[in-house]
């Protein structure tokens, strides 16, 4: 094992400073990314789950949002021979209250329905939902909400409650749709035209397609978008997830709040990590100066702080990793939805290295204390 | 063993400037020793001692001299040819024992033999044999705080001698250690100077060490005021 390993092991509480500042600047920024990478999946936790091969959006569409097309669109996507399902997904906003028992306040907020097709294999029926859940949205006037909802909404499996003043009963629950905001509330497309909430008008939001033959996606979408002629843009599933994670960082104020905590993070990371070094460093100064007396040249002992600086790194990224499945646990216990995308951690460990190796560089300067002629008092 | 000139040091001054005023420190010091000799310095603090062995080890410029070491001049050398010179020919040995507390004991010595070149099963090899030179054969794991102190600089003798050196600086190493612990030191000096020859210079203050010495120099206020010679040159 090298010097600079066994010193940090050996010595880790004096290093431990470093280590914390690492972790703590990694853990700022990574769970804000993961924070609103998070809220983005949650926002379409419905796409991500349908079986849908691909989707058709508005031309100048960038991402999933709530712009419409023609619904002309539909029957002009069959004209290709391997599609061989096409349904519009179909969000509307609902007033939901519940029953409440004698002496409580109803519970009211305006919740997200979702509409399906509630046969299995359906292009809009996500995929994980049970042969239960299925069978329950068959029946007319039945919801389906998500498990961490239920207290939100005030009910439980079997209640009553209103949708848009209409009655319906919630017959079953599905799990992992979280929303941070307003509930996901899914119903049959049946149930949707009993509440008013399916809408058949002339306009559409964004299509799920299926294709015959699921390994030809990306030449059908291609093919698609030729034959549309700028009518409407074909999307993969992974193209619209990058493209949603891409809409998701060019809103202003989250490139803001992360670029100022990317800065703070640098910022506490490098003084910290600095200044320990240099304690670190001094602490041992006699040491070094006698391996100069014994003539290991400075560029040698230099090496040997810019190692103890990348090990640090490592140490600091480890405790990022630690800190980081605390807070997951703790968004868990909140429904709180966290993801980290590759790119995000793999920025994050960069960071980490470069700020534990700059303060290495920052802290060379102390070596130049360590004169072996001082050792000789 | 026939005694060969190791170092030969002429007109050596060096002056330290303490706020507006310059203090002589070395006062046109001439100086030498030879291989197989333990040479001691003596003199009171302040004299200039330490001073002399950082001009003749590579350590300190001198403002003004010459030292010719091992038949080169020190001070012509660039300050990477310095290092080199120092990493090829020198030990030393400091009152304090400037060990890293990380390393076990083979770690420490092992630790100057890698810059030395020397392979890893070959530093650890010359590791274990310098500490058991040293009478440390069976503290080869132990790092320093499991060592006392007469260890301690034991280790970094050892650390010293695995790299063959040819000149041995030693700077008061027994001054922090008891009776027992210090004669076990200047022995082992007095050993490195007569069965691996090389020329040991040792600064103390300890007059009991006079006994292994073959040659002691008094300083005084920078300058070399008596020079006895007590085993004569052959």
């Amino acid at each position: 094992m090298s010097l600079a390993l066994s010193t940090l092991i050996f010595e880790w509480r004096r290093y431990m400073a470093a280590v914390i500042a690492l972790a703590v600047a990694g853990l700022l920024v990574l769970s804000l990314v993961g924070m609103f990478m998070g809220i983005g999946k949650t926002f379409s936790a419905t796409i991500d789950r349908s079986p849908a091969h691909l989707m058709v959006l508005p031309p100048d569409s960038e991402g999933f949002g709530g712009a419409t097309q023609p619904r002309r669109n539909i029957p002009a996507l069959f004209q290709h021979p391997e599609v061989v399902e096409v349904q519009p997904y179909t969000v509307r906003w609902a007033m939901w209250s519940n029953f409440p028992a004698a002496g409580q306040p109803a519970k009211r907020d305006g919740v997200q329905t979702i509409v399906v097709d509630p046969v299995k294999g359906a292009v809009t029926m996500p995929n994980d939902f049970n042969e239960d859940v299925i069978m329950a949205l068959q029946e007319p006037y039945t919801v389906v909400i998500d498990q961490s909802s239920l207290a939100k909404l005030g009910v439980k499996v079997g209640d009553k409650a209103t949708m848009n003043g209409r009655t319906v009963t919630v017959r079953a629950t599905v799990a992992n749709y979280p929303s941070l905001f307003n509930a996901m509330v899914f119903t049959s497309r049946q149930t949707a035209k009993l509440l008013n909430l399916a809408d058949e008008g002339p306009r559409v939001g964004s299509l799920l397609v299926k294709v015959a033959d699921p390994a030809r996606t990306d030449q059908v979408v291609e093919e698609l978008n030729s034959m549309g002629k700028g009518q409407y843009k074909a999307w993969t599933r992974a193209q619209l997830s990058e493209k949603n994670q891409e809409a998701m960082f060019k809103e202003s104020f989250i490139v803001i709040i992360l670029g100022f905590m990317l800065l703070v993070g640098i910022f506490i990371g490098v003084v910290i990590t600095w200044q320990t070094l240099q304690g670190a460093i001094l602490a041992n100064i006699k040491e070094f100066a006698s391996l100069r007396a014994l003539g290991v040249s400075m560029g040698a002992l230099n090496l040997i702080i810019m190692e103890l600086s990348f090990w640090v790194g490592i140490a600091g990224l480890g405790m990022t990793a630690i800190l980081l499945m605390g807070v997951n646990a703790l968004a868990g216990a909140f429904n709180l939805t966290m993801y980290y995308p590759l790119w995000s951690i793999l920025t994050i460990g960069a960071m980490l290295l470069t700020i534990a190796v700059l303060s290495g560089l920052l802290s060379l300067g102390v070596l130049k204390k360590s004169q072996p002629a001082d050792l000789l008092r | 063993m026939s005694e060969k000139l190791a170092i030969d040091a002429k007109g050596l001054s060096k002056g330290y400037k303490i706020g507006k005023t310059k203090q002589q420190v070395l006062k046109d010091v001439d100086f030498n020793a030879y291989h197989g000799q333990v040479t001691m310095v003596m003199g009171p603090s302040g004299s200039g001692k330490s001073t002399l062995i950082a001009a003749l080890s590579g350590l300190m410029k001198p403002d003004e001299g010459e030292v010719i070491a091992l038949g080169e001049s020190l001070w012509k050398k660039k300050k990477s040819k310095i290092d080199q010179f120092r990493l090829d020919h020198c030990g030393f040995i400091f009152q304090g024992f400037n060990l890293f507390p990380a390393l076990n004991a083979t770690q420490q010595v092992e630790q100057v033999l890698k810059y030395c070149k020397a392979s890893k099963t070959e530093a650890r090899r010359r590791a274990i044999a310098a500490l058991e030179e040293v009478g440390l054969g069976h503290r080869l794991k132990q790092t320093p705080a499991a060592l006392s102190g007469g260890e301690k600089q034991r280790v970094a003798i050892a650390r010293a001698l695995s790299k063959n050196p040819q000149l041995l600086f030693a700077d008061e190493p027994t001054s922090a250690l008891d009776s027992v612990s210090g004669q076990v030191v200047i022995k082992l000096l007095h050993r490195a100077a007569k069965e691996h020859g090389a020329a040991v210079i040792c600064v103390t203050h300890d007059p009991r060490l006079e006994a292994y010495a073959d040659r002691i120099i008094h300083m005084e206020d920078g300058k070399i005021l008596d020079d006895r010679q007590i085993t004569p040159l052959t």
